[in-house]
């Protein structure tokens, strides 16, 4: 679906992100989860492609654990996903 | 309680730089707390208008006191609008 899925060319890592200037990066990995989701929703709303949104993919597949990125998208097909998309 | 302290301070001329320092350390942390409430952007304090206040951070604001090897003039937005 997104050119993450060819093995192409490497992704340089996330750039540093001034709201998140510490060591923990936590906010950083689900507040670029939540911008792809309300991005994709979006762009489908007004009827556009959603290629744009796939910074933010890179960006939260980069720095979130697998596990994290799992359990959130099972809650969201299930409707118990807790942020607000 | 100032009274207190300027009354004790007479009787024992010599506690005075205690209690300079302990005021100093008193209002530092007092100062550095309120710092923390008031601007930090990972505080969130009124859910309903304000309910991500770290977006509202510009690309360029430093909040840190000391950033080592960031320069934030150079800083922009890296992700795409939507």
């Amino acid at each position: 679906m997104f050119d993450s899925d060819k093995p192409k060319a490497r992704r340089p890592t996330p750039p540093f992100d001034p709201r998140f200037p510490n060591q923990n990066q936590t906010r950083n990995c689900y507040q670029n989860f939540l911008d792809f989701h309300r991005c994709v929703q979006k762009m489908n709303r007004r009827g556009k492609s959603t290629q744009p949104c796939e910074y933010y993919y890179h960006v939260f597949h980069s720095l979130c654990p697998s596990s994290w990125v799992q359990r959130w998208t099972e809650q969201i097909q299930d409707g118990t996903f807790a942020g607000k998309i | 309680m100032l009274r207190q302290i300027l009354n004790q301070a007479k009787k024992h001329p010599s506690l005075i730089p205690l209690f300079v320092f302990i005021g100093a350390g008193g209002t530092g942390a007092a100062l550095y707390v309120t710092r923390l409430a008031l601007f930090n952007p990972d505080v969130c304090w009124d859910r309903k208008n304000n309910p991500e206040p770290w977006n509202k951070v510009a690309p360029n604001e430093q909040y840190k006191f000391y950033a080592v090897n960031v320069d934030y003039s150079k800083l922009k937005k890296e992700g795409p609008d939507f």
